[in-house]
């Protein structure tokens, strides 16, 4: 869902994701996986809603992830802009760790990266920054959207340093970008 | 900019307080981590007893304790950026951002406050005087804003999770995600790693 969100009509990673079309998305893909999954409901039903998000979140740890590799291998970043990308990826994957751990230990099944990711046609280091700030600005917008909506206050506990990453990495590339930090979201 | 409190800058910055991350807390988080206590006391009681209408009295309870201490910070903050502006040590660029964060922590302020009228709670004003040590020059101020900065964002991640009632819970992840960006971007100019 991100992906198509991502790309606009001419196939570049240049379009922006509004907070509300993350959340949008996110809301969706909250609903299909819900209906799609597998999970013996006796032993999910108390925390149903949350591993519901737990996944929602994994499917876009993954994604991340797999920016970050592309845009690690298309040589296109400066030694400085691979040592955040590296880093950043790094956060991510620990993210993507501690989200498996919590939906197994809760009886869920994690979902599995997709086999490949659209992220458009990259031919600079701005692409890539740009592509990494659209999908870190969704991500930190789909964990306020469901920080609210844990039932758990483990899974909770979990999370909120997750979202704190999210908000670093996002302020981070806005700031590589020019963009404006000083802006309050509104809320 | 208008003085919304005296403010006092007698004392020297403390060398060794920035920025070791294992100082002893403040005075605010430390009174914010204690009252944090009464939320988890509120959770514990609810799982003993299992009784809805304790549950919603116990979580107003503890989220007013949340809220209380939540609004010291808030005073703090305001009153910092408020003494770095009035300074006139700060440059253009630099002063454009502190007013823009200043004028965060007043909305963070604004909505606690309100969040305790609706429940029936006076919400305190500023405290009569801060000591933020004597502010030499920009630096300082960053470091000054920094700082507190860090601290809000530990205190609001720690207690994140002991908010009990789900508004509070959504108020509290939007200002953890402002007390995160302004320190990203408090760190990047004083050159302190993000990464």
């Amino acid at each position: 869902m991100l992906r198509e969100i991502l790309k606009d009509k001419k196939g570049t990673a240049k379009k922006q994701i509004s907070r509300r079309q993350a959340l949008k998305a996110g809301g969706i893909s909250v609903a299909a996986g819900a209906l799609a999954s597998a999970i013996p409901a006796a032993a999910v039903t108390r925390y149903a809603g949350d591993l519901a998000i737990l996944n929602v979140a994994l499917g876009l740890e993954h994604q991340a992830i797999a920016a970050y590799d592309a845009g690690a291998k298309s040589k296109l970043l400066s030694a400085d802009q691979l040592k955040i990308a590296v880093s950043f990826q790094t956060d991510h994957k620990r993210h993507r760790d501690a989200l498996t751990s919590y939906i197994k230990r809760f009886g869920g099944t994690p979902v599995a990266p997709q086999s490949s990711y659209d992220f458009g046609t990259i031919t600079s280091a701005t692409d890539i920054v740009k592509l990494a700030q659209s999908l870190e600005d969704g991500a930190e917008g789909a964990y306020l959207a469901n920080a609210g909506k844990l039932e758990n206050r483990e899974i909770l506990n979990a999370a909120v340093p997750i979202l704190e990453d999210e908000v670093r990495h996002n302020t981070v590339f806005k700031q590589l970008l020019g963009m404006d930090v000083t802006e309050r979201l509104k809320y | 900019m208008k003085t919304e409190t005296n403010l006092t800058a007698q004392n020297d910055w403390p060398k060794n307080d920035w920025p070791k991350k294992d100082r002893p807390l403040g005075t605010a988080r430390r009174e914010w981590i204690r009252l944090a206590g009464t939320a988890s006391a509120g959770a514990i009681f609810y799982l003993l007893t299992g009784n809805p209408k304790r549950l919603y009295g116990q979580s107003l309870q503890g989220d007013l304790g949340i809220l209380t201490a939540a609004l010291y910070l808030e005073h703090e903050a305001v009153t910092a950026y408020q003494a770095g502006a009035e300074s006139k040590l700060l440059s253009p660029g630099v002063l454009k951002v502190a007013v823009a964060f200043q004028s965060d922590h007043k909305y963070h302020r604004d909505g606690i406050s309100g969040v305790l009228k609706s429940l029936g709670v006076e919400p305190s004003g500023p405290e009569k005087k801060y000591d933020f040590g004597h502010l030499r020059n920009e630096t300082d101020i960053l470091r000054l804003a920094r700082d507190r900065e860090h601290g809000a964002v530990q205190a609001y991640a720690t207690l994140a999770s002991n908010i009990l009632t789900k508004p509070v819970l959504n108020f509290g992840a939007n200002v953890l995600a402002d007390e995160v960006r302004h320190l990203t971007i408090l760190n990047s100019v004083l050159g302190v790693p993000n990464y």
